[in-house]
């Protein structure tokens, strides 16, 4: 019986070629400084987007070489987006990418951009703005559909493995984030203000989908915040959506999570209070989902104002002490670093000039300006000063990067029923809003140097980019215009640029490769992934 | 290759020639209105909206764009650009970045997923019928009274053309209140249904917005503003008359402030310097490597911006940027109000 045991020893064999081309996401590389992987939306926990890689860094960098691109090119025009834009980060676990738009995932051989698999969904509504990007655990990739089912998904064959509906569409939420894998979790937050959702995160069993815990942003009767808010009622329609991932300490078993704008978005007359845990940093822990500190950036927000900016953790040492800190640069144009084990605060002030606040209360939160909120004949302040776009922090430079815009617009209030609700008011542009690329000095707040993107009109804020850094001294970015930029970190001078067919629109990731640095950047529905020429890594 | 004899400093390529009428469209923005939508949702900023959905927003326009001949990347971007261009990327235009925010109201609903839209003349046979039967409870725009509001109830949102609320309305929920409204007609029911999501429509699709009456100031406190201020460039009897003809109060308001940049009056211009060279016109784009220029020829100049090139910007609405973050609201509205009276 010689031919069965040889069919045997075939299989045998072919099993473990499979075993060994199963991409599989080693656990212990979550949450360690990405260098030959990048297998979370920030890369690790830190949300820092800091790269400890330095093969390209300032005296190499203008040599950077276009070694492939991928463009999606079969989805075209989606309900209301024209053109398909990567606003997802890439993760690169094992040699291969996999990135996403709304309703699509792609993997990608990351040598060659040649596409391995592909995934679609057909949604039944919801929000076609964007999506982030994926979470991944063992060989499991999790993604959101808009209309707010987390679908699980093989990563090495793109095959559906379970779906679950976290949330209903016709409620107007939907769901755009990356989910967040920390440890046997699968963290998911969700959308929506057209029709004053109440907000929640929530977190999933990675092997079946199930419920792990519920937090809601806004509290229920009886509960601590609901003083806050002016009845049950208002609360249990406040938003408060949880669009973007957060960021986790281990030691502390806590996450960190931005929390989005109040609801009605501009109408505030039926919510007097500061709504919380609207528009405010939140640590919960991370078995439970309960509520350990919060820090509220933007009270009581009457412009739209999302607080989902990455809280990025920083560790320093202050007075020759080691801290453990959080740092965000606000969509209200605040910056705020915080002692992330109580939420207490070192620094809060202003990155770009507001005209909205009247200081900071004793806990260091902002202090709106009541005379600046929407009015029927107009009122004038600023435009979100940034957005969901990656920000990063180096510990290198000490600096907290951000690309923030500077402008006003006139706010009107639409509704002025005692009891608004949705948006209830609009936001009238001035048109000469002007891009900056920051460097923060997260000591003071202060901004260290900045960069004025050149731009004839005023700067769209609707796309990216996010920021990289590296401990080559190099942050890598893009304008609005076209441009893949690489700027010295410690002095903002511009090294290395490449035209693009398109804005940078996603947050820009690096990783070690078979010993080569490649960076990788999306613009509009295109990759590109860079490594330095040859003889820029000093081979001839 | 740059032609021998032009620097690598300078690189200025004449791209082509368009008449100046045939570009003028390239950078003129719409007025900043009303009928544009808010932002398509917290996730995008508040900037979006005013974004003009056409060409020409963000950098070249297309015809311009397309003017340039394949292969100019190899001419006019960085050295590092053109060697790393694999085959085919190179003829790639610079495109606009965003796509502009959907205008329409059934746009916006298509993008928001807000469902089937309601029917607007059902609504109307409907709106009697609920303030009858049902504004005493629910509030006259269903927002809530002693009774829920109805428009973030789950049947009302799950509902698609009455087939749930009719039937519940028959029935009612007497155990918690709720009487039958078995007495109405099937058609009745279903009316108050879609007057219900016509409701929902009006909250949630920022597609049907519109802007009130705005002009609540003082036109005589308005009048003293502008004669301290404006009266140096601008003239009671000339260019500040009927504007309020022209534009309604939102946009008059936003274009007393900021004025489109319509016409060459009011566009940037720039001179620009290299070692060899200096060039004056109409900007066309800039960023932070190239500087577009139409020059008064007709003629476009690209001029790459390598050091030792200086550009220098004229922008005639210097001080209408100069207002903004910086006039008072009480002013702006005041002066508003004013301008509404000079017919």
């Amino acid at each position: 019986m010689k031919h069965p045991r040889v069919v045997w020893q075939v299989l045998c064999l072919a099993a473990l070629l499979s075993t060994a081309n199963a991409n599989q996401l080693d656990a212990a590389t979550l949450g360690q400084p990405p260098t030959t992987s990048w297998p979370t939306f920030n890369g690790d926990y830190t949300g820092d987007r800091f790269s400890s890689l330095k093969q390209i860094d300032t005296s190499n960098v203008s040599s950077l070489q276009l070694q492939w691109s991928y463009r999606i090119t079969e989805v075209g025009a989606q309900r209301g987006a024209p053109v398909p834009v990567i606003k997802s980060t890439p993760l690169l676990v094992n040699g291969t990418l996999y990135f996403t738009i709304p309703n699509h995932v792609y993997a990608a051989d990351a040598r060659t951009g040649a596409t391995l698999w592909s995934y679609s969904w057909a949604d039944e509504g919801g929000h076609l703005v964007g999506n982030r990007g994926l979470g991944m655990y063992q060989s499991w990739l999790y993604f959101l559909g808009p209309d707010d089912w987390v679908i699980c998904v093989d990563s090495n064959t793109g095959k559906e493995r379970w779906r679950k509906q976290i949330a209903d569409a016709r409620l107007q939420y939907f769901t755009t984030t990356a989910p967040l894998v920390v440890r046997n979790h699968v963290l998911v937050g969700v959308g929506g203000d057209a029709m004053d959702i109440r907000g929640f995160l929530v977190s999933l069993d990675p092997e079946t989908g199930d419920v792990q815990w519920k937090w809601w942003s806004t509290p229920g009767a009886g509960e601590p915040g609901i003083e806050s808010w002016p009845s049950v009622d208002a609360a249990m329609h406040g938003g408060g959506g949880t669009w973007l991932p957060g960021t986790y300490d281990p030691e502390l078993n806590l996450i960190y999570w931005g929390t989005g704008n109040t609801n009605p978005v501009f109408a505030g007359q039926g919510r007097k209070g500061a709504n919380l845990y609207t528009t405010s940093i939140v640590a919960l822990n991370l078995d439970t989902g309960k509520l350990v500190w919060h820090f509220q950036v933007s009270p009581h927000d009457t412009h739209d104002w999302d607080n989902t900016e990455m809280p990025v953790l920083v560790d320093t040492n202050i007075d020759g002490r080691p801290r453990k800190l959080l740092a965000q640069a606000a969509r209200n144009g605040w910056f705020v670093v915080l002692d992330r084990t109580n939420g207490k605060v070192l620094v809060s002030t202003p990155y770009v000039k507001v005209n909205w606040a009247k200081g900071v209360d004793k806990r260091g939160q902002p202090i709106p300006d009541p005379a600046v909120q929407p009015t029927v004949s107009g009122s004038m302040t600023i435009i979100s000063a940034t957005n969901w776009m990656s920000p990063s922090y180096s510990p290198a430079t000490g600096l907290f990067y951000v690309n923030a815009v500077e402008g006003f617009g006139i706010y009107y209030l639409l509704d002025t029923d005692p009891k608004p609700s949705g948006y209830g008011g609009t936001v009238n542009v001035l048109g000469t809003n002007t891009r900056f690329l920051k460097a923060i000095d997260v000591n003071t707040g202060k901004v260290r140097w900045q960069h004025e993107y050149s731009n004839l009109n005023g700067a769209p804020a609707t796309l990216g980019p996010g920021l990289l850094s590296t401990a080559g001294n190099l942050v890598f970015t893009g304008d609005d215009q076209g441009n893949l930029i690489a700027f010295g970190a410690d002095q903002g001078e511009i090294l290395w640029h490449f035209r693009a067919s398109a804005a940078q629109s996603n947050g820009p990731i690096t990783y070690l490769l078979d010993g080569k640095q490649w960076v990788v950047l999306a613009a509009g529905d295109t990759l590109y992934a860079y490594t330095l020429a040859p003889a820029a890594r000093g081979i001839p | 290759m740059p032609p021998k004899g032009v620097t690598a400093a300078i690189r200025a390529v004449l791209v082509c020639v368009l008449l100046a009428s045939g570009s003028a469209d390239v950078l003129a923005q719409p007025p900043h209105g009303v009928q544009v939508p808010p932002s398509p949702d917290a996730q995008t900023p508040s900037t979006a909206q005013v974004l003009p959905p056409g060409p020409g927003a963000q950098t070249l326009s297309p015809s311009t764009a397309q003017a340039l001949p394949p292969g100019a990347g190899t001419q006019t971007p960085s050295p590092s650009t053109a060697q790393a261009l694999p085959p085919g990327l190179g003829a790639q235009t610079p495109s606009t970045a965003a796509p502009g925010p959907p205008r329409s109201a059934q746009a916006v609903r298509e993008f928001l997923g807000l469902g089937p839209a309601p029917d607007g003349e059902a609504a109307k046979r409907g709106a009697p019928v609920y303030a009858a039967n049902c504004s005493f409870c629910h509030g006259p725009q269903a927002r809530g009274a002693e009774g829920p509001s109805l428009i973030y109830s789950e049947l009302v949102l799950k509902d698609q053309h009455g087939t749930l609320i009719a039937d519940f309305l028959r029935a009612g929920r007497p155990e918690k209140g709720m009487p039958a409204f078995a007495t109405l007609t099937d058609e009745q029911r279903k009316d108050v249904a879609e007057f219900l999501h016509q409701q929902v429509e009006d909250v949630a699709n920022r597609g049907t917005f519109q802007i009130k009456n705005i002009v609540l100031g003082n036109p005589k406190k308005g009048a003293r503003y502008v004669a301290a201020h404006c009266l140096g460039c601008h003239s009671l009897t000339g260019d500040l008359r009927g504007l309020a003809e022209k534009w309604r109060p939102a946009d008059l308001q936003h274009n007393w402030i900021m004025p489109p940049r319509t016409g060459d009056r009011r566009a940037i211009t720039a001179t620009v310097h290299a070692p060899q060279a200096t060039w004056h016109g109409r900007v066309e784009q800039i960023d932070d490597f190239r500087v577009v220029l139409l020059e008064g020829s007709g003629q476009f100049v690209v001029v790459v911006r390598d050091a030792g090139v200086t550009v220098e910007l004229h922008d005639p609405l210097a001080p209408h940027v100069a207002m903004i973050g910086n006039l008072a609201d009480s002013d702006m509205i005041n002066v508003t109000a004013y301008l509404e009276t000079l017919q």
